[in-house]
């Protein structure tokens, strides 16, 4: 710990530092060039934010997926400002600050003696426990309306062994090695495994979990657009996890029945599949 | 007597008996025991357990565990306690012949208690590791090159992959902590040795028992569960798991000796006026690094324990058939893991902090916020395990607690930034090579932080989790973060360790390869995982194909960096240019000491008056002029030995 002794001697020094916020045109302080570093960085970032995620990302296909594009691109954005600060600070530093002294070996002068700001570290303080407190927000509220109970729902049972998937139907005694979905019906994935832990991902769903023998999970997930969807194997598996995919279809309503039906399901059992499962539904949570 | 009249510690002649056993051991002996106790055990277990259950396990173990002891007594890990034991302590002679005392270049391959020594061979384990990870990860990279690829079976990529982590997870955890921690650390407090020279000896000749094993495990027939081994898969894999099992428990070994002697070292080892608020922020990198270290690995050790104890004698700690969950296998590696990877991190971050300090001439900007930043890292790492499980469906309801610890972690790593961007704010910059890498990691860690923060969002894991967004992500921090501090600390500190100039020419060249190749390889992985390609899998569909093979061509960008700097590594310890005792005018304790330094550090006991980051202010003079003392006038029982 420093003596008073050295406080005092710092203090001294402190004093006899140049104003650096103050004095002269503005357009001429180093705190505004460093800003139009930041501004210019957090505009790059903020257009990356919303332009990329959405041409590398697959076509979204679900509820949930659109969960995962809109906290990809707002955390982005709120990120953006952030790093800029410390890579505008960081580019200033190399351009201003950089001394070049006639022998290579030979430091240059000392800088400033900063000991500390209570003033930076109060504001940096303060705004991250602030972008804390929205990612939270963000997250929690997200999560939660992921798990609401949903009217229209069915429930599908996913096993995965090594090293394909399969789902089934509950009281229709279908079962299938691609999941058939229809389109704006909440589906509550019952997951399990006959062998090793597997990662049951529905890709273009926007949704995962674990598939763990001896255990069922449970993930739900809301289509609500038509087409061809992947599903990996998001768990190493063993030997052949890379070749553990399959596909899926989102249907509409009708198709899914009369798909259930030429898997050999019986019309009773097929039109049961929807009311059984609503009670369940409502049962959860 | 002058203090430069006074014989040096390393010019005292000893008798001819000086060291016992120790006389007749070394890096060969060692590895003959190994050998010839590993081949015993295989035979005795070979015959006794010809026909059981679990045989092969069992014999494969207990070889590997033969091996561990042999090469361990071969070196002379055990002979101290002996001779303990037996009433025949060491005398002084013995312990400045452990300390290599005559022995010339020949301490770097015997049981050497100096901790220069240790610290140097670290290095060079650190670097023959990194060797072998990077070779590995260059195969994972081309059989990535394209589609469909079949030039590694699937049985070979996923032993590669798996070793490939392990080996690099086991070579960042010493990277810093194994030649900086041990050959700088002590130095920079003022002491003569670390507090424990035999453990810190015997910190390093394990790990070296460790890593045959692990390498060993290609031969029969690898491993498929990736360096997490998650169970049950790990519990049904081949013998290989065995041997990864046994490396695992030697290497927590060796890290929980390492730990100790590092915090008791800085406890009671420090010089006088040395007080906790003076300590250089690189030192209370190292106390919490390894403070951590002792909370985190001895989980993985009860992990791999039990899980070759499952295997082995037929346990259920994770076999789901008679009530075992592998839930629990996760929990007690994610506690492992997580604070792990601080471990890796914040000695690199330490060393580039002290870099930043030094190269932009001014004092570490808000030291206290620093180590309460560090010491905040340390308290949450220990709370946020269960992140790397959100999508596994252990206690959903726990999701949200789990997000909140993440995300606050994100706190104290922004203060820590922010002490390093203000350490370089107004000052007079000063880019030589070593302030290059605190750039990078300026650079590299916002993305790998940022990145972090997606995954930290239960919501958007949910995506992401098991994709090479994760990798990417992991990548960056450990590579593009705590590997960068690393290079930046063998730049720093190489000229106090070898007595030459790293080369700036052609280090640089190095770091422009690997600056551009860790970008463009990554980034390539962060557009594999949001075109949503799964971690780990060694054949992809061609819709992956143009992201994977600019990841690839990155990876050879990146290869070409680390071997050029390794080629300047080994290219200047051999002909560089010879360097002051002080070469960067820093004012840390380790630069005010001779090059080469002497045995027990100082030519006269170092009295600290103030911290070492005084730049730009006046010299305060101290309140007390400390009297010079030559070393060896004291008493003998003082010196570390």
């Amino acid at each position: 710990m420093s003596t008073s002794h050295e406080d005092q001697k710092r203090e001294e020094i402190s004093e006899q530092i140049d104003p650096f916020f103050k004095g002269g045109p503005i357009y001429r302080r180093p705190i505004f060039k460093i800003g139009v570093i930041w501004a210019i960085f957090t505009i790059i970032g903020i257009l990356i934010a919303l332009l990329l995620p959405q041409h590398i990302m697959p076509t979204n296909q679900s509820h949930e997926f659109s969960d995962v594009m809109n906290t990809v691109v707002l955390f982005s954005i709120l990120a953006a400002p952030v790093a800029a600060v410390v890579w505008a600070i960081a580019a200033y530093s190399l351009v201003a600050w950089r001394k070049r002294m006639p022998d290579y070996n030979e430091p240059p002068p000392d800088g400033a003696p900063l000991r500390g700001n209570t003033v930076a570290i109060s504001a940096w303080l303060g705004v991250s426990v602030f972008l804390v407190i929205v990612l939270l927000v963000w997250g929690m509220t997200v999560l939660g309306s992921q798990n609401q109970a949903q009217a229209n729902t069915i429930r599908v049972n996913v096993t995965g062994q090594q090293w394909l998937w399969n789902f089934s139907y509950p009281g229709t005694g279908v079962s299938s090695n691609v999941l058939e979905l229809p389109e704006n019906t909440t589906v509550i994935f019952q997951v399990t495994s006959q062998d090793v832990t597997h990662g049951f991902w529905p890709v273009e769903l926007g949704t995962q979990i674990d598939a763990n023998p001896g255990f069922i999970t449970y993930i739900q997930a809301t289509p609500d657009k038509l087409g061809r969807f992947d599903v990996r194997c998001s768990q190493l598996c063993g030997l052949y996890h890379s070749y553990m995919y399959t596909h899926g279809e989102v249907v509409t309503p009708s198709q899914f029945k009369s798909w259930l039906r030429s898997q050999g399901a019986s019309s009773s059992s097929v039109n049961g599949f929807t009311s059984i499962n609503k009670t369940f539904a409502e049962g959860k949570n | 007597m002058t203090i430069a009249e006074a014989p040096l510690l390393e010019d005292t002649k000893l008798g001819p008996k000086a060291g016992g056993l120790y006389r007749h051991q070394n890096f060969g002996t060692g590895l003959a025991t190994g050998i010839i106790l590993g081949f015993i055990a295989w035979a005795l277990s070979d015959w006794l357990l010809q026909g059981s259950n679990w045989g092969s396990d069992m014999v494969v173990t207990v070889t590997c565990v033969g091996w561990v002891i042999g090469f361990n007594a071969g070196i002379g890990t055990f002979n101290a306690i002996f001779r303990w034991t037996a009433g025949r302590d060491e005398t002084r002679e013995d312990q400045l012949y452990g300390a290599g005392v005559g022995q010339g270049w020949k301490r770097y391959f015997k049981y050497c208690t100096d901790h220069k020594v240790v610290g140097t061979q670290y290095l060079v384990l650190v670097m023959v590791l990194f060797g072998v990870g990077g070779t590995l990860a260059m195969m994972i990279r081309t059989q990535l090159l394209t589609p469909h690829n079949q030039w590694l079976s699937m049985q070979t990529y996923n032993a590669i992959l798996s070793i490939h982590g392990m080996v690099m997870i086991i070579a960042t955890i010493i990277m810093v902590s194994g030649p900086f921690a041990n050959f700088i650390m002590p130095i920079m407090i003022g002491a003569k040795d670390m507090a424990f020279p035999r453990l810190n000896a015997m910190s390093f000749w394990v790990v070296v028992s460790a890593v045959p094993p692990i390498l060993g495990s290609f031969f029969v027939g690898g491993i498929d569960s990736g360096w997490t081994t998650y169970a049950p898969l790990s519990v049904q894999t081949s013998p290989g798991q065995d041997m990864f099992s046994v490396t695992i428990i030697t290497f927590v070994v060796s890290v929980t000796v390492a730990g100790i002697n590092t915090l008791v070292t800085v406890i009671t080892m420090r010089a006088p006026g040395m007080t906790m608020g003076r300590l250089p922020i690189f030192v209370w990198a190292s106390i919490v690094a390894g403070t951590l270290g002792l909370y985190a690995m001895p989980a993985f050790l009860m992990a791999q324990s039990a899980l070759l104890t499952d295997r082995v004698v037929g346990t259920s700690f994770y076999a789901p058939a008679t009530g075992g969950a592998g839930w629990l296998y996760e929990n007690c590696f994610w506690i492992m893991g997580h604070p792990e990877v601080y471990v890796i991190l914040i000695p690199g971050v330490g060393a580039l902090v002290e870099i930043a300090s030094t190269f932009a001439r001014k004092p570490v900007f808000a030291y206290k916020a620093m180590v309460a930043g560090m010491l905040g890292i340390a308290g949450l790492a220990i709370m946020v395990w269960a992140h790397h499980m959100f999508t596994t469906g252990w206690a959903p309801n726990l999701a949200n607690p789990w997000m909140l610890t993440t995300e606050l972690i994100s706190i104290p790593t922004g203060i820590v930034f922010l002490c390093l961007v203000g350490t370089i704010w107004r000052g007079s910059i000063w880019t030589r090579l070593p302030m290059y890498w605190v750039y990078l990691f300026l650079w590299n860690f916002i993305i790998g932080g940022v990145t972090g923060i997606y995954l930290s969002d239960v919501p958007a894991d949910q995506y992401f989790h098991g994709d090479m967004f994760v990798t990417a992500h992991f990548h960056f921090t450990l590579l593009g973060g705590a590997m960068i501090g690393a290079a930046g600390a063998v730049c720093y500190w190489f000229p106090k360790l070898s007595t030459r100039i790293f080369d700036e020419r052609l280090g640089k060249v190095a770091f422009w390869f690997i600056a551009i190749g860790i970008q463009v390889t990554y980034y390539g992985q962060f557009w594999e995982g949001f075109e949503g390609m799964p971690r780990r899998i060694g054949n992809y569909a061609t819709l992956f194909q143009p992201a994977n093979q600019m990841s690839t061509i990155g990876a050879y960008i990146l290869m070409a960096g680390w071997i050029i700097f390794g080629y300047t590594l080994v290219h200047s310890w051999m002909h560089g240019e010879r360097a002051s005792a002080n070469p960067w005018h820093a004012k840390t304790l380790e630069w005010h000491t001779p090059t080469p330094v002497p045995l027990e550090n100082f030519l006269v006991d170092p009295v600290v008056t103030s911290d070492p980051y005084g730049y730009g202010e006046p010299e305060v003079a101290p309140t007390k002029e400390p009297e010079p003392v030559p070393v060896g006038t004291q008493s003998s029982e003082e010196g570390a030995h």
